[in-house]
């Protein structure tokens, strides 16, 4: 009886720590699935894409690479770089996982995602992490994630011209406000500044998708020319995910 | 349109490849060093970033206005309500010119 009210306890914290997150990545499964639907992708294809990358922003970039026609080493090499934050999340997260059995360790790096990874290392910080509470919490979040893309895809082929209400305009838009939540960062603007003038000059001289990798390489390599700041021996300061709060 | 499913398959096998890889890594070698570390967290920064800017180049006037605009509604606005106006404010240039 007693483990049983203490796993009810774990799974309503979890519950009650995942609504609001729940309440805003809706809109954003949703943006991604009215763009997959304006892109081409069928209704199958937009959720299989959401359920094998489950990561918002790379799911979007793709979706623009392949817009512009660019290769298919292109769109996966900027998946892959926009998804690498993700090796410094489970590193620091994997010390919680200790005590979950193999399959479930393997599963719980699956489900790890900006909020699951805060709400993870901000668990461990406050007592135990358990497995009851991580994958309440994880599950139903991507069960989130691929509701709203459905829904997103569902109401996206409705739209006939996606050009007329701007739709298009969604991906810069959004990757925009997205890079904006970084600017608090020490390196922010350098990088920034030498990605946006590499991306422009590389479009002009080169063509896509080589504005993507070569600039993105400039910015790169401006944050690790500059002084390095002092950090934590992860580099995790333990409760935050540092940056977009989208999966 | 195979292509997409090929997408589809390698991208979600790389995601997972990053989600479960630093857990490998820091077994192995122990924690990063901080310039690695300083680089790697500037890698999302400067991807995003390329993705949006050449869009002053390719763009027309709508665009290039609206962008700037989202560029200054970020500092204040949460980032669907950038996206929302950005959008619309295209959308609406697009109709009256």
């Amino acid at each position: 009886m007693h483990s049983d009210t203490k796993a009810d306890t774990a799974a309503t914290a979890a519950l009650r720590d995942v609504v609001p997150i729940i309440a805003a990545i809706m809109p954003f499964g949703m943006v991604y699935g009215t763009v997959a639907a304006g892109s081409g992708l069928t209704l199958v294809q937009t959720l299989g894409f959401s359920a094998s990358v489950y990561a918002g922003a790379s799911q979007l970039a793709a979706l623009q690479l392949m817009g512009i026609g660019a290769p298919i080493w292109s769109v996966l090499l900027t998946v892959f770089a926009l998804n690498f934050r993700h090796v410094l999340y489970s590193a620091s997260v994997g010390r919680h996982f200790r005590l979950f059995s193999r399959p479930a360790k393997a599963l719980a790096f699956f489900l790890l995602v900006d909020p699951t990874f805060g709400a993870a290392e901000a668990k461990a910080a406050r007592g135990e992490l358990t497995e009851r509470y991580y994958f309440v919490y994880a599950l139903l979040l991507y069960i989130a994630w691929l509701i709203a893309s459905g829904l997103g895809a569902i109401f996206g082929s409705f739209i006939e011209d996606p050009a007329v209400y701007g739709i298009d305009f969604v991906l810069p838009a959004y990757f925009l406000a997205l890079v904006m939540t970084f600017r608090r960062r020490s390196n922010f603007w350098p990088v920034a500044s030498a990605s946006a003038g590499a991306s422009i000059v590389i479009y002009t001289l080169v063509g896509p998708p080589w504005h993507v990798t070569l600039g993105a390489l400039t910015g790169v390599a401006v944050a690790a020319s500059m002084p390095v700041q002092r950090r934590s021996a992860t580099g995790i300061d333990g409760s935050q995910p540092r940056g977009e709060e989208v999966p | 349109m195979s292509e997409i499913w090929l997408i589809i398959v390698l991208a979600g096998l790389l995601t997972y490849l990053t989600r479960i890889g630093g857990h490998l890594l820091i077994q192995v070698i122990g924690a990063l060093p901080p310039r690695l570390e300083a680089a790697l967290d500037a890698v999302p920064a400067a991807v995003l970033t390329t993705i949006f800017a050449p869009v002053m180049i390719s763009g027309d006037w709508p665009e290039r206005i609206a962008l700037i605009l989202c560029g200054l509604l970020a500092f204040r606005v949460p980032l669907i309500a950038t996206v929302a106006i950005g959008a619309g404010f295209v959308a609406l240039m697009r109709a009256l010119l």
